[in-house]
């Protein structure tokens, strides 16, 4: 039988979008019984985001992004606001060990399923909330996306070329953060509830989660009045440090030299031997002084070979580097195969595609993708007649009344 | 009763610059014992990162202050024979221990997993690295940049028409940290589960390719490279950084945001206008609302900005600068960051928990001194008298 860190722990997972969701996908990799509740009408509007031809059947069950952040999970259709799903929830909620949510900072009290409801049913259920700003302060009422929680944070506002804008991340950097973090706390209130019995609500605002990954530049700030400039993929005092282009077309290594030894390997990479007695490049602060030479001169080697063969020379030689991997070069890389970090997943009705693995590799309880993100109510069965015991006509009743269905309700995605 | 969320546990940590140190604080603020363990003498190299406070002492900058609080420093050489005893009496009072050498050194050192199990079988060790413990790129050197470049973040950052950037601060290390971090409370719960200890393989490439959204999900299961590619600060009309009168606007407008967002505009009309009136018809007229959005983003300041999303629960958000987001008056209200005197400093500002539980607490005490906790550690743990630590600071072990 396999072995999962988190077997026998079951999640109820309200949560939506990419937030939440990265964080459940950590917990459902680590084994344990992720339960994805949509409502009918108010499914996780990430089904919608597609990208294919709108004409292509049951498009809500084959979104990539939903089905990547979305897989080791059940997943079933119940809507909240109605009564009577309401009490199934509470009766789910009696059969977990966790809530995750990541609405708006008031839905919960508005559904009145705060954390008094969720304990009066499972005293000892640990909930955790995640909205954007928090659950209270003067900005509670206002709502974030990952892209947001960067922009809030200060991280923008320091990213950029020297001479440009700030800049965004690229992706909706918050989100990762915010759910990583909700898992880690998630499984900090396990360990709790095992050491007291007790469970407990936790507050995971992404906001503030956001600003421990940029804590130091606070600390600077309160001490200093100030701040470094914005400076690309440039060091306050490492040189040479940057992406250098390469052969082909928009390619690039990052190579970053600290010591004189990495930069005496560099210079016999580079078959410059006589840079490393320059006095102009002499010791770190030099370098530093003088970067746009060296720029230039790194560079000028860069060009001639692809990205990966010049990171490798320089790897060899005790130089830090890299190439700069696009998504294709990423889901091709050596690396990554030889390590089995990618999966092949067979989903129901979006076929057979490669998927990241889970990230958190252990060697006596190694996670794969078990399960591959549910269809929209594909685990209605399991939930409401398995778990619950509801009979079949109850289950029919509850479609009938669309407290439950089979076919999500047009609307998000217009 | 415990009193820290995570009280009951001991961590003992070898890592140092920023990755496995961002982990290890994460249990140190929620109140586990984390016993750093340095070089004599040198001490962990983030200790020599800048700026530093004005002190005789100088000891530390910003970057160690903020990577370390509530551990306690013991030093110790592990290339000596002494050294590496001493750790492996250590290793029985520890429920984890967080490494980041590179793959392999332990192992040189003796002090592999099957000699760290063997002397506690049910230990947790998490090895947090640059690119795992196997494959062909294990040995690589690590700096933040090459993790960006390798997991796959850099090439969606920056302008289309200019190189890949990283982004500010230590982000792939603390990436790599967070999911440490969770492995590692993950680890120690299935302690309690399969009642044994296991290994832990942390990659910072790995966590990175994991967070590609869009970029990598479509380009897996579609096979077009459209949204692979980097695209400045305007991803889409409605997802971008626009200039506003006195500074940086960010906008990310799904479906269920576009009327607020109209209505902010004061551009109702848009709403009623059959180019608007979908998702599939809004993504065939992008330039227009572009064009639109900077006309608007233009003459509205960021607090106007933020005020009327709020009111108008739109997806709209002020780029902040860091002294803003100090600022800022909910984070100020929420005491979002806490003041610290530290002993080499007068008052810094820290941001507070980042997640808080209802019960079991958070807390910042300032980070050690090198070798600060020999005495109390050495002498509590393992029963050494102040004449044993003479001893073993004159062999050069601590």
């Amino acid at each position: 039988m396999e072995r999962w860190p988190l077997l026998g722990v079951r999640v109820l997972d309200l949560s939506k979008v990419w937030a939440g969701p990265y964080g459940t996908r950590l917990l459902g990799d680590m084994g344990a019984e992720v339960i994805k509740v949509e409502g009918p009408g108010a499914w996780d509007m990430i089904r919608a985001l597609t990208l294919l031809n709108h004409t292509s059947e049951r498009g809500y069950n084959k979104s990539s992004y939903f089905n990547h952040y979305n897989r080791n999970k059940y997943g079933c259709a119940l809507d909240l606001s109605h009564p009577k799903g309401r009490e199934l929830a509470l009766r789910l909620v009696a059969l977990s060990d966790i809530v995750i949510e990541n609405f708006r900072s008031d839905v919960l009290s508005g559904l009145d399923f705060t954390y008094e409801t969720l304990r009066s049913v499972r005293p000892d259920i640990i909930l955790i909330s995640m909205p954007s700003h928090g659950l209270s302060g003067p900005e509670a009422h206002h709502i974030a996306y990952g892209t947001h929680i960067e922009q809030l944070g200060g991280l923008v506002s320091l990213n950029g070329y020297p001479d440009g804008p700030p800049q965004r991340s690229g992706i909706s950097y918050g989100d990762p953060l915010a759910g990583a973090t909700a898992a880690a706390a998630v499984i900090a209130a396990l360990l709790y509830r095992r050491w007291t019995g007790q469970g407990q609500h936790i507050e995971v605002a992404q906001w503030e989660a956001f600003l421990s990954f940029v804590g130091e530049f606070f600390l600077e700030y309160s001490l200093t009045g100030s701040l470094p400039p914005r400076r690309g993929n440039r060091h306050s005092s490492m040189a040479p440090h940057g992406a250098y282009p390469c052969q082909g077309d928009d390619s690039w290594v990052a190579i970053a030299v600290g010591s004189d030894a990495e930069f005496a390997a560099l210079c016999h990479v580079i078959g410059r031997l006589e840079l490393a007695q320059d006095e102009r490049f002499a010791d770190v602060v030099s370098r530093h002084r003088n970067q746009d030479e060296l720029d230039a001169i790194v560079s000028a080697w860069t060009r001639e070979r692809p990205h990966r063969e010049a990171a490798a020379q320089l790897q060899g030689a005790g130089v830090s580097a890299a190439p700069v991997l696009t998504v294709p070069e990423l889901m091709a890389d050596s690396h990554l195969a030889e390590r089995g970090f990618w999966e092949e997943v067979a989903h129901r009705e979006a076929g057979v595609w490669t998927m990241d693995g889970p990230a958190w590799r252990f060697d006596r309880t190694p996670a794969h993708v078990r399960l591959p993100a549910p269809c929209f109510g594909e685990h209605n069965d399991y939930v409401f007649r398995e778990l619950l015991g509801l009979s079949e006509d109850e289950v029919a009743e509850l479609e009938r009344e669309g407290i439950t269905s089979r076919e999500p309700l047009p609307g998000q995605d217009e | 009763m415990p009193e820290g969320l995570l009280s009951e546990l001991t961590i003992l940590d070898l890592t140092e610059g920023a990755a496995g140190p961002f982990c290890t604080k994460l249990f140190a603020d929620y109140g586990a014992r984390v016993i750093k363990v340095e070089r004599p003498g040198r001490g962990d190299p983030a200790r020599r990162v800048g700026p530093f406070p004005q002190s005789p002492n100088r000891d530390a900058g910003v970057l160690f202050l903020y990577l370390n609080t509530g551990k306690e420093s013991i030093t110790l050489d592990l290339t000596t024979a002494t050294g590496r005893r001493l750790l492996l009496d250590l290793v029985e009072h520890a429920d984890a221990l967080v490494e980041g050498f590179a793959p392999g050194h332990l192992q040189r050192l003796g002090l592999g997993i099957e000699a760290l199990h063997g002397r506690h079988p049910r230990l947790i060790v998490t090895s947090v690295t640059a690119f795992g413990q196997t494959g062909p790129y294990a040995g690589y050197r690590w700096a933040d940049i090459t993790s960006f470049a390798a997991g796959g973040q850099m090439a969606v950052c920056g302008d289309p028409d200019r190189e890949p950037l990283m982004t500010a601060g230590h982000q792939a290390a603390y990436q790599a940290g967070i999911h440490a971090f969770g492995a590692t409370l993950a680890g120690l719960y299935s302690v309690g589960v399969i009642e044994i200890g296991q290994h832990i393989d942390i990659s910072a490439m790995e966590c990175m390719t994991s967070t590609m959204e869009l970029a990598l999900t479509d380009y897996a299961y579609r096979k077009t490279d459209v949204l692979t590619k980097r695209r400045g600060n305007i991803f889409s009309a409605a997802v971008g950084v626009y200039p506003c009168a006195d500074g940086y606007l960010g906008v990310h407008i799904m479906p269920r945001n576009f009327a607020s967002f109209a209505r902010i505009m004061g551009a109702e009309w848009m709403l009623e206008d059959e180019r608007f009136r979908t998702a599939r018809s809004r993504l065939l007229h992008n330039d227009e609302i572009a064009a639109r959005t900077y006309a608007w983003a233009a003459g509205v300041t960021k607090a106007e900005a933020y005020r009327r999303a709020g009111e108008e629960r739109c997806t709209i958000t002020p780029v902040f600068t860091v002294p803003e987001v100090l600022a800022e008056p909910h984070l100020q209200a929420r005491r979002s960051f806490r003041e610290l005197e530290d002993p080499r400093a007068r008052k810094l500002s820290f941001p507070g928990p980042p997640f808080r539980p209802g019960e079991g607490e958070w807390e910042l005490r300032p980070a050690p001194r090198l070798g600060e906790h020999n005495t109390a550690v050495y002498g509590e743990l393992l029963g050494l008298e102040r004449r044993d630590l003479v001893r073993l600071r004159a062999a050069g072990a601590i």
